[in-house]
């Protein structure tokens, strides 16, 4: 039998059945589009989650107290909820003096009730330096950002993030020049950020609190050392060098001789990149995987489904044979049938996994200010017609190859 | 064309083989039309099963065209089967919902016909058993007489050597009976072997020869009187 004939025979027995083979087909376009709408919103997450790491900005490092034996996915000591009081302003006078190093922004942080009128919420404040708002790309919506001015002379001036804006002060009351308490200490508003999301570290900036580091330490936190160092590299500079300059530099001043007994951690940003990168692939991958057992299950159906079509055409499986099928000829035309049943099923699958994927973008978008990218990974599409092929032969093969055993004298006596 | 040398079949009911042929022998012809009767377990069907290579034999040897059963793979007897033998059964097997013209297409698909050919072959089939003009009739709505039409249709359209009926009238009426047996006559006149299982006699005599099976061994071989019998007699 040649392939063509193979085709039409199959094509027209799934025509003849078309309720059955619609129904049949449903497993597989459900488990195709999971697969293909987890796929898609796994790329569109990591999208978001490197997109919002990479808004931080560009040759940027951060240096965070506490080894990390430079194990790739360990945390250092201070992200575990240990105090570690080792870097401080000598460290960051020593940095601002190393030419391939362009500004040094440090931070500390900590959580208050912030106080407008009778609007109290609780949130984290931030105290950093004048040069935080460019080396993060922060920008204001309304006012302007503190000065290093202000930073030396410890005034209470604060930038507020767009979320915190609208919760103490609503749509109508503009907040610049307003006064906020902050544990009792008041603070002047001199700028509102445009709406950011969520930060590198999970800091949610769009209700974050951004004083003077002097102010924070001194008045709030009773402190003299940083939470962390931002270290933006001068681009004349390779950043791995820069990385090695840094660690030089702050090894000197905390009288390290041994590298391995670092008592701070350095992140690049391709670090963080490729870090979030390998979680929220695995993520992707893990969420794929659960999508594919209703792959399975859609497979198995149509396993079934073959498996009665095998038994309700044993008679015309031995007319065919009776009149010069091979057992080859009836194999492969079950075989073609479970084919076409998974691959078409499996467009019809993407088809649908791409409308959902569509409304949920313009969901998020229309309905939120995440910043939210449509992808619809090509390779998702492509792992979905292989896997609906593979998936029609792994489950058409039994059936198939029951319908090829068959003894046609028994096959034409069969009611 | 058919020589059968002490042909034998054996089945198994569980441990206990049970024989359905014990040695049968006989020759046919090119050109013969021949009936096998016999009652009800006489072994008729799984001669014709023997000789369609539908089965193979437990004993004894069977040539079709000089060449041994023996010696042929499956696909060598499917082969033959689809090139030199044509098959009409009591339940017509025709497929329902495909339409006389796909039906008689059938055994081409396994064919090495080409398909610009194929729609040649099946208008002359359907024209010679009187159904043209129900090529794009779907065979679920013809009636008994004209779907044993079809299949013989379906039989004659690799223009075989030989045609095996098995029991052809069983499921017909009288009249549609006496049509189908006057298909299977005309084919016969015009130099096709036909090979006729039966177990009535007015259908077994429009034959030229009747071979009478009895508890798996030939009972007689007689050739058929021709002047005794009136072809306008209802058959059973």
């Amino acid at each position: 039998m040649i392939f063509r004939d193979a085709v039409q025979t199959a094509t027209r027995s799934l025509r003849h059945g078309k309720m059955r083979s619609i129904l049949t087909m449903l497993g597989i376009v459900i488990g195709i589009a999971s697969v293909i709408i987890l796929m898609s919103i796994g790329k569109s997450a990591q999208d978001y989650i490197l997109n919002q790491v990479q808004s931080v900005g560009s040759n940027l490092m951060f240096v965070i107290p506490g080894g990390s034996n430079n194990g790739r996915l360990s945390s250092p000591a201070a992200s575990q909820g240990i105090v570690i009081t080792t870097l401080n302003e000598r460290d960051v006078t020593a940095l601002l003096r190393e030419p391939s190093i362009s500004a040094v922004v440090p931070e500390v942080r900590g959580q208050a009730d912030v106080i407008y009128g009778d609007n109290d919420v609780v949130e984290g404040y931030e105290g950093t330096t004048a040069n935080f708002f460019t080396v993060r790309n922060m920008q204001l919506e309304k006012g302007y950002p503190f000065t290093q001015n202000d930073v030396v002379s410890e005034n209470h001036v604060a930038v507020i993030g767009n979320e915190l804006a609208k919760t103490l002060f609503g749509q109508f009351v503009d907040p610049i020049g307003k006064f906020i308490r902050l544990k009792n200490v008041s603070f002047r508003v001199v700028g509102v950020l445009i709406p950011k999301g969520t930060g590198v570290g999970g800091v949610d900036i769009d209700n974050l609190v951004i004083i003077p580091t002097t102010v924070a330490q001194h008045e709030l936190l009773g402190i003299n050392y940083y939470n962390d160092l931002n270290v933006q590299a001068n681009d004349a500079y390779d950043i791995n060098f820069v990385k090695s300059r840094l660690a030089f530099v702050l090894q000197h001043n905390h009288g390290i001789t041994n590298s391995a007994k670092n008592d701070f951690t350095i992140q690049t940003q391709a670090d963080i990149l490729s870090i979030l990168g390998s979680i929220t692939s695995v993520l992707t991958l893990f969420l794929a995987a659960v999508a594919s057992i209703s792959l399975v299950v859609g497979g198995i159906g149509i396993m079934n489904i073959m498996l009665v079509a095998v038994t309700e055409r044993t008679k015309e499986i031995g007319l065919r044979m009776a009149v010069g099928a091979t057992n080859r000829d009836i194999l492969e035309q079950f075989l073609i049938e479970s084919v076409f049943l998974c691959f078409f099923g499996g467009i019809i699958g993407i088809a649908m996994g791409a409308i959902v994927v569509t409304g949920i973008y313009f969901l998020v978008t229309g309905f939120t200010t995440v910043a939210w990218t449509f992808a619809f990974p090509i390779s998702a599409v492509v792992l979905s017609l292989v896997v609906s092929t593979v998936a029609g032969i792994a489950f058409g093969i039994y059936p198939a190859r029951k319908a090829a055993r068959k003894n046609p004298i028994e096959a034409l006596r069969y009611e | 064309m058919i020589n059968v040398i002490d042909l034998q079949k054996e089945f198994l009911e569980g441990e206990t083989p049970t024989p359905a042929l014990r040695g049968v022998t006989f020759s046919i012809a090119k050109g013969e039309f021949v009936s096998i009767m016999g009652p009800s377990g006489s072994g008729k069907s799984t001669l014709m099963h023997l000789l369609s290579f539908l089965d193979r034999p437990t004993g004894g040897t069977y040539t079709f065209f000089d060449k041994s059963i023996d010696d042929m793979t499956d696909i060598e007897l499917a082969h033959v089967r689809n090139k030199d033998m044509g098959f009409v059964f009591q339940s017509f097997n025709l497929l329902a919902k495909l339409t006389v013209y796909d039906n008689v297409e059938i055994p081409l698909l396994y064919s090495d016909v080409a398909p610009a050919q194929r729609r040649a072959l099946i208008e002359e089939a359907v024209r010679s058993v009187g159904l043209e003009e129900k090529l794009y009739v779907e065979a679920g709505r013809l009636s008994g007489g004209q779907k044993q039409r079809v299949a013989i249709a379906r039989a004659l359209v690799t223009e075989p050597n030989v045609i095996f009926a098995d029991e052809p009238t069983g499921n017909l009426d009288s009249k549609s009976g006496i049509q189908v047996m006057e298909i299977l006559a005309d084919l016969h006149e015009k130099g096709r072997t036909i090979v006729l299982v039966t177990h009535e006699t007015r259908t077994a005599e429009f034959a030229d020869r009747i071979i009478y099976l009895e508890d798996g061994l030939i009972k007689s071989d007689t050739e058929v009187e021709k002047s005794n019998i009136s072809k306008e007699a209802p058959l059973k």
